[in-house]
């Protein structure tokens, strides 16, 4: 046998089209793409608004509805669940379609589904100000919001499964995997994290109390941050890097043995958030033993998508999709070290409470999804919308803002985090306490807050770039279709 | 063209058999959950055990349901943690036992400001009254926005006899006569912080949001401290 | 454990993965160890904590308090009777006094939400020993905090000290 490139087809735009028999829904792909670009902006401008508070605290206007500690749980659950959210929908909906060869399984289900998660953002977006919240973290959202999401999240789920029950393969590809693995840990996580007792029409109380209800809190906390950031994601990336450079997945039975790993060893590690609290020894020393065994099983996805791109990594210099997605992937490689790191009793005891965690989830969230995010978007829009991407320069741009952005980033919150962390625990030569006025210690991170905030805004400056170029290549397709109608007609 | 791998058997058990694949998924994500859960509930887990943790008064979890709407976790933690310089700054480390009535528990991932598990008594109201009006008043230098709002609205008895009935139903210790007789609990309580803010010249009356917020923050952490220190006491004997 | 003839030799799935094809190679041996080396080694650093060195988190922070109190022995009462107001002292003290105090007693000692401290009015008595008492031990009561575990007594004598000389003008 020959080790033969296999015959891929070298347009995007084409490959779409390979399955002609099949009448893929590609107006609800549109639709998510349009709502992760939208709540993606939103999300990251208030994460911007949020940094300027620190460096400049009369950034809230002397409003209620904009201090820190209102506006902070928007900023996440915008950007976990409407960006992020948004994103990943909108690859699983394009991705499930061609991987099964079929439409999905139910349009009905798929409007509610969209429309659906869109009304509960809103809802998020209008009682978070409002001081309307659980106060359980990227679980604030309350009991009247907590039952839609569960109700539109079975529909997902009817919806997905329903169209792998009808499917046209008889396997599932490992895209597909992943996928399923979210849709089922995410309905156990958060229908089991929200169980709360209604007081009022705004108001619940966990069924939990105390630690027990940190350790429940955490064990959602820490997974969905596994499988709504992670599982998902990585089961894009199994789908469109290989599509996007033409070349096979590095190694099969690495998938198989990295998912398994991933999924049963991610659930365990909750309590690594909980450390040197007053949660039993045995359950923090779970909680930091199964952090480090989840490396490997981590290295593992990278691996895969860094080795796919062997015999590519020329594109490297010339693709800002294959730019994206070494980035992306090789922040997911640097945070799935650093985690595991951070969950070592002796680390977790200088890095927690302070702005090394805020560094850690923003490698992540920035580096790992979001430029994920763009890889995907940048090769997904120009094929559902049946054209070029408007510019390549300005997509480089974008890569090259939003990478600067994140590095200085993460360089300012290392640095804050590991200054703040050792004047606390500073002792003078009489055996006190170094830095007996908290606020010296903040008043210390200032520098640090400013470069953070530059950093962000050009995160958020390189996401507008994006947008704009999206919309102009969804705009210059419409003009084009609209001098040919017969070219792509339905 | 299919070539045969060790990982074949993966593709025959699970990659066409969806409903069984969805099954071992769901297996193998329920253990480590169960595993950590499950024993706080029936393993006598806790190391450790304090006496005379007692409920929230009514005005004091009026004012935990304001710590908690304002989110005030997003910048201040509650638990102090057994670390020579933590017990320094803050006091005792927190123990298990002390957030038993901590429905949801409030502590924290980030201390852009001070750890608050030890608050109580540490300053007096009238500190208080000052720093949520003006933060750098008490503080030169605090980054905390000043909270006014909390000095025009006012809390809701009726609305805290509904908080206690659902703490009741969840086991909250709180007897029917506890609920029946919240309003002059809380009257009385508030009275007291009314008049310590206006010993310093200050006006309060008593009904006010940031009251409940006082009275919330001089109960946090001090029937912890006070049952340490009994302990401790008994230990030295 | 594998069979490198079927290194980057494609398994022909592509049909069922919207043409995307797979290769099936071997594992990197660095991976597989590291993978291996963290499995092992979890459970050896379990069994170590909690039963062969027995540790927890109490016992280190006892451990932690146990040999603070060989390094910084607290000074008896004489070593802090045996200080003397310097005016070297009384420069440490008016930093200690600005970090920890001015909240309550004012930037000039004017008070604010504490009493002052430089009218005449002395409630819990004007020495340098009965302000260095309620200096350490606190008016808990009254809402003044005890400050004797958070400063020492070193620190504590020096603003005592701070306050009484300016405070009382008094040396």
């Amino acid at each position: 046998m020959s080790t033969d490139t296999p015959a891929l087809d070298s347009s995007p735009a084409i490959a779409s089209e390979a399955h002609g028999a099949v009448n893929y829904d590609d107006a609800i792909v549109k639709k998510f793409i349009i709502a992760t670009l939208v709540f993606g902006v939103v999300g990251m401008l208030v994460g911007v608004i949020l940094a300027l508070q620190l460096a400049w605290w009369p950034a809230n206007l002397g409003l209620e509805w904009t201090t820190f500690g209102r506006l902070r749980p928007l900023h996440t659950n915008a950007v976990i669940f409407a960006f992020t959210g948004n994103f990943i929908f909108a690859g699983i909906y394009y991705s499930t379609q061609r991987l099964l060869k079929v439409r999905m399984f139910n349009d009905v289900l798929s409007a509610i589904h969209f429309w659906g998660w869109q009304i509960i953002i809103v809802a998020a977006a209008l009682s978070l100000p409002m001081g309307l919240t659980q106060g359980k973290e990227y679980a604030e959202l309350i009991w009247p919001i907590d039952i839609a999401i569960t109700l539109i999240w079975v529909v997902f789920a009817i919806n997905f499964f329903g169209t792998i029950a009808v499917r046209r393969v008889k396997h599932l590809y490992v895209a597909i995997w992943f996928y399923m693995s979210m849709v089922l840990t995410i309905a156990v996580l958060h229908i089991v994290n929200s169980l709360a007792l209604p007081a009022t029409l705004t108001r619940s109380y966990p069924v939990y109390a105390g630690l027990t209800d940190a350790l429940v809190q955490w064990w959602y906390g820490h997974n969905a941050v596994g499988f709504l950031l992670t599982t998902p994601i990585l089961g894009l990336m199994y789908y469109f890097l290989p599509k996007s450079v033409n070349r096979p997945v590095f190694s099969y039975r690495l998938s198989i043995i990295h998912f398994w790993a991933l999924i049963f060893l991610y659930i365990w590690a909750g309590p690594h958030h909980l450390l040197y609290s007053a949660l039993p020894d045995w359950a923090q020393t779970l909680g930091m033993v199964f952090s480090v065994m989840l490396i490997a099983p981590s290295w593992g996805g990278m691996l895969n998508g860094l080795l796919t791109l062997r015999g590519a990594w020329d594109r490297l210099r010339t693709d800002p999709i294959v730019k994206f997605w070494v980035v992306a992937v090789s922040f997911y490689g640097m945070s799935t070290f650093e985690g595991p790191m951070m969950s070592i009793r002796a680390v977790n005891a200088l890095s927690h409470y302070t702005d090394w965690t805020i560094g850690h989830v923003h490698s992540g969230a920035l580096g790992w999804v979001g430029m994920s995010a763009f890889a995907m978007l940048y090769w997904l829009v120009p094929v559902v919308w049946k054209t070029r991407l408007h510019s390549e320069s300005l997509a480089t741009a974008h890569f090259w803002i939003a990478t600067t952005g994140i590095v200085l980033y993460v360089v300012a919150m290392w640095s804050s985090g590991i200054t703040q962390g050792l004047m606390w625990r500073a002792i003078d030569d009489a055996g006190q306490l170094a830095y007996p006025s908290f606020v010296d210690t903040v008043l210390e991170l200032m520098p640090f807050y400013w470069i953070r905030l530059v950093g962000g805004t050009m995160y958020l400056g390189g996401m507008l770039v994006g947008c704009w170029n999206i919309f102009m290549t969804a705009r210059g397709a419409s003009a084009s279709a609209a001098s040919a109608p017969a070219a792509f007609a339905k | 063209m299919t070539t045969d791998t060790k990982a074949s058997w993966h593709r025959n058990l699970f990659e066409h058999r969806s409903a069984l694949f969805a099954v071992a998924m769901t297996v193998a994500i329920s253990i480590g959950g169960i595993v950590e859960i499950v024993p706080m509930y029936t393993l006598a887990a806790k190391a450790d055990t304090l006496a005379g943790v007692t409920p929230y008064t009514p005005l004091e979890l009026a004012g935990r349901d304001i710590y908690v709407s304002e989110g005030c976790y997003n910048c201040h933690s509650q638990m102090v943690r057994p670390f020579r310089d933590e017990t320094l700054r803050y006091g005792a480390w927190s123990r298990a036992d002390e957030y038993q009535f901590d429905r949801p528990f409030q502590l924290g991932s980030r201390r852009i400001g001070p750890d608050v598990h030890r608050l109580g008594g540490k300053y007096p109201d009238a500190w208080h009254w000052e720093h949520m009006r003006d933060p750098r008043s008490t503080s030169p230098g605090s980054i905390m926005p000043p909270y006014p709002w909390l000095y025009e609205k006012t809390y809701d008895v009726e609305d805290i006899q509904a908080s206690m009935k659902a703490m009741q139903t969840l086991g909250v210790p709180y007897s029917d006569q506890d609920i029946a007789s919240a309003g002059e609990n809380i009257q009385a309580q508030a009275a007291a912080i009314v008049a310590n803010v206006g010993a310093t010249g200050a006006t309060a009356k008593g009904d006010e949001q940031v009251v409940a917020l006082i009275a919330y923050m001089q109960r946090l952490g001090v029937d912890g401290r006070a049952a340490l220190e009994a302990e401790a006491k008994a230990g030295g004997q | 454990m594998s069979n490198d003839a079927l290194q980057d030799q494609v398994l022909g799935h592509a049909d069922e993965a919207d043409g995307i094809e797979e290769y099936d190679n071997r594992l990197p041996r660095w991976w597989v160890g590291l993978f291996l080396f963290c499995v092992a080694w979890s459970p050896v650093y379990a069994v170590h904590y909690h039963f062969v060195g027995g540790r927890s988190q109490a016992g280190e922070w006892q451990q932690e308090m146990d040999a603070a109190a060989i390094r910084w022995p607290q000074p008896t009462a004489e070593q802090v009777a045996g200080l003397t107001v310097t005016p070297e002292v009384l420069t440490e003290g008016e930093a200690i006094y600005k970090t920890n105090c001015i909240a309550c007693h004012g930037p000039t000692l004017e008070g604010g939400i504490g009493p002052s401290l430089v009218d005449d009015v002395w409630i819990h008595g004007n020495s340098r020993e009965q302000i260095l008492g309620v200096v350490t031990n606190g008016v808990t009561e009254k809402g003044m905090p005890p400050w004797g575990p958070i400063l020492g007594p070193e620190k504590a004598f020096k603003v005592a000290a701070f306050v009484h000389d300016l405070g009382t003008g008094q040396p």
